[in-house]
């Protein structure tokens, strides 16, 4: 884990109590999620369990921030912008400190896990997120307010996002302001809600050359497997290096991660509700 | 040379930013139209220059509000309003984050832009959304009122302002004030509106038919205490606004339940704007001194049905 700045020294580290391996603790998190949305009435399972690993690796050895003082000014700043995998940022939120409230309670009446991430409700998020392509504007302007502070900013994306024109935007303007502490995470899982139709080919990604595009843009691109812890740590290190220009890490992931039932159909697992037999099987598939 | 009111936002937010580190500005590539360039020449260091990228502007504006920073992003108040609403229902209203939306060049006057650059609805757009401080201010002093009183609260806002420059009004700036002596006819307005209102006004006077002029540059939350106290006497309350009547300040007022008899005055809801010179368009949509002068008359001799006692809500 990098070193705290100053500002931060006396708030609890992020380091689980009895400091499990990651790939330990990303176990406990996929039983977290299938169970919360299970109790709670179903959700996005498949992109949920594609970005958790990603998120995991984030907030236990990259990002500086300090659960007991959710809103730390000195704080690295994180914004799940592909807000409908709310779950798992839930998850890991709760598993690092920053809240103890039920996750079975994930969208419904009176709790503080809406839907999709509410920084008006809910310690630990940076910023609101729902309506997709606009996280990564938002971490731009936080970034741009922070450069000088040295804090970075790190902004989850779907690949599906990725088509939406606001990104393209924000791209084109951080590159220009060479906003070095802007860090895009990409959870490219190959799938969306819908599949391209005829005369599209079967398994038609969301948008192609992700990787030419983001570079194509100014920005410094890393292609990485979305679900390797040792992996992702060293080109999220190596991204906090960058300071010319933005970093995108593009995180090669699979839609349902670690659940063979959700990775032979991630088009139905895209956002669902499971029968009891098929909750039983996926609770099953955990080690 | 006489300045557009942005030029005055733009000078005060300079003139503020000198012991106010929080204050920012961005601009989507109009900054020497819309007075952003003003702040820009002053605290270059403070200034983002977004290009031609409304949303990603609004949004990156809400980051920063989210560090603490106050961001002011001026554009078009068409562009702003309509491209980035997205942005703003999210980000801003949402989020309740401090950032203040000034758009120029609203309402119908858009000169020889013609339709597309005219923002005829962003009234209804703004103060539909929850959290949403909302001002058209009418002068100079207005600008510096809405601006101090913005910085002073923590909430997103949108200053709405007119691309023509506006003579200063009389009397001291205020959420809401008379021009004139109370009467119980009164034309009350709002942003470039109330110049309407000043100008018929006078129109109406030389037709032997005094009316008192009211003006309301604090569009939302409505000042409903002082409208309440300044239109006590008020017997019927015409509504002048350079917007369409439905989702402006006339909705407003008639949400509002101040006053027992209210004409609603503004462009026509048909009407989706179109180039040419300021006075031509307003005569040919009845919203010149004389047509308003008339349109008044017309309506003291054929009222509608007063509204039932009943229904006026004490605030």
């Amino acid at each position: 884990m990098r070193s705290l700045p100053d500002g931060l020294s006396d708030a609890p580290k992020v380091q689980a109590t009895d400091n499990p391996s990651l790939s330990d603790e990303a176990d406990a998190l996929r039983r977290d999620l299938i169970e919360a949305l299970y109790a709670s009435g179903g959700g996005h399972y498949g992109g949920s369990l594609s970005v958790i690993d990603a998120l995991l690796v984030l907030y236990r050895r990259i990002l500086r921030v300090a659960p007991a003082v959710p809103r730390h000014p000195d704080r690295d700043r994180f914004i799940l912008s592909k807000g409908h995998a709310a779950i798992a940022l839930y998850a890991v939120l709760r598993r690092v400190g920053f809240f103890t409230d039920p996750l079975s309670g994930y969208a419904q009446a009176g709790s503080r896990l809406e839907g999709h991430p509410d920084m008006t409700v809910l310690p630990g998020v940076d910023f609101s997120t729902g309506s997709l392509g606009q996280g990564l504007a938002v971490g731009l302007g936080m970034a741009m307010a922070l450069r000088d502070a040295d804090r970075h900013v790190w902004v989850v994306l779907g690949d599906g996002e990725c088509q939406e024109g606001q990104v393209w935007e924000t791209a084109m303007l951080a590159s220009r302001c060479r906003v070095g502490n802007l860090h895009a995470v990409i959870d490219v899982n190959g799938f969306q809600e819908c599949a391209w139709p005829a005369p599209h080919p079967p398994g038609t990604p969301p948008v192609d050359d992700l990787a030419q595009r983001w570079e194509s843009f100014g920005w410094r691109v890393w292609n990485v497997d979305g679900h390797d812890y040792r992996r992702l740590c060293r080109v999220f290190a190596a991204a906090t290096t960058v300071s010319a220009c933005p970093t995108a890490v593009l995180a090669r992931s699979r839609k349902g991660k670690g659940f063979p039932l959700i990775e032979a159909d991630p088009l139905r697992f895209h956002c669902t509700t499971v029968t009891d037999e098929e909750h039983a099987v996926l609770l099953g598939s955990l080690r | 040379m006489t300045l557009r009111l942005g030029d005055h936002c733009g000078l005060e937010l300079a003139r503020l930013g000198e012991h106010d580190g929080r204050i920012w500005v961005l601009d989507g590539d109009l900054g020497d139209s819309n007075g952003a360039a003003r702040f820009a020449e002053r605290h270059p260091e403070r200034f983002v220059m977004a290009g031609i990228a409304e949303q990603t502007m609004v949004s990156v504006a809400a980051g920063m509000a989210g560090c603490g920073r106050r961001p002011w992003v001026f554009s078009f108040a068409a562009f702003l309003c309509c491209r980035a609403y997205d942005q703003i229902r999210v980000c801003l209203s949402q989020a309740n984050q401090p950032v203040t939306l000034v758009g120029s060049h609203s309402g119908g006057c858009a000169s020889r832009n013609g339709r597309s650059h005219a923002a005829l609805n962003d009234l209804s757009l703004m103060t539909s959304l929850p959290n949403m401080t909302v001002w058209a201010p009418a002068d100079p002093a207005d600008v510096r009122l809405a601006v101090g009183s913005i910085l002073r609260e923590d909430r997103p806002a949108y200053v709405r302002l007119p691309r023509r420059t506006v003579d200063a009004l009389p009397g001291s700036p205020a959420r809401c004030r008379w021009l004139t002596d109370p009467a119980p006819v009164a034309l009350l307005g709002t942003g470039l509106g109330t110049h309407f209102a000043v100008a018929a006004a006078a129109e109406l006077t030389r037709r032997a038919q005094p009316v008192g002029v009211l003006h309301c540059p604090h569009v939302v939350p409505l000042p409903h205490a002082e409208l309440t106290t300044l239109l006590g006497d008020v017997e019927h309350l015409f509504t002048v606004e350079d917007h369409y009547p439905a989702g402006g300040l006339g909705s407003l007022l008639q949400d509002a339940h101040v006053t027992p008899q209210l004409t609603a005055i503004g462009w026509p809801a048909h009407w989706t704007g179109q180039s040419g010179d300021d006075e031509d368009l307003l005569t040919a949509h009845r919203l010149d001194p004389h047509s308003l002068a008339d349109r008044v008359l017309a309506a003291l001799a054929d009222p509608p049905p007063s509204r039932p006692s009943s229904q006026r809500q004490p605030v």
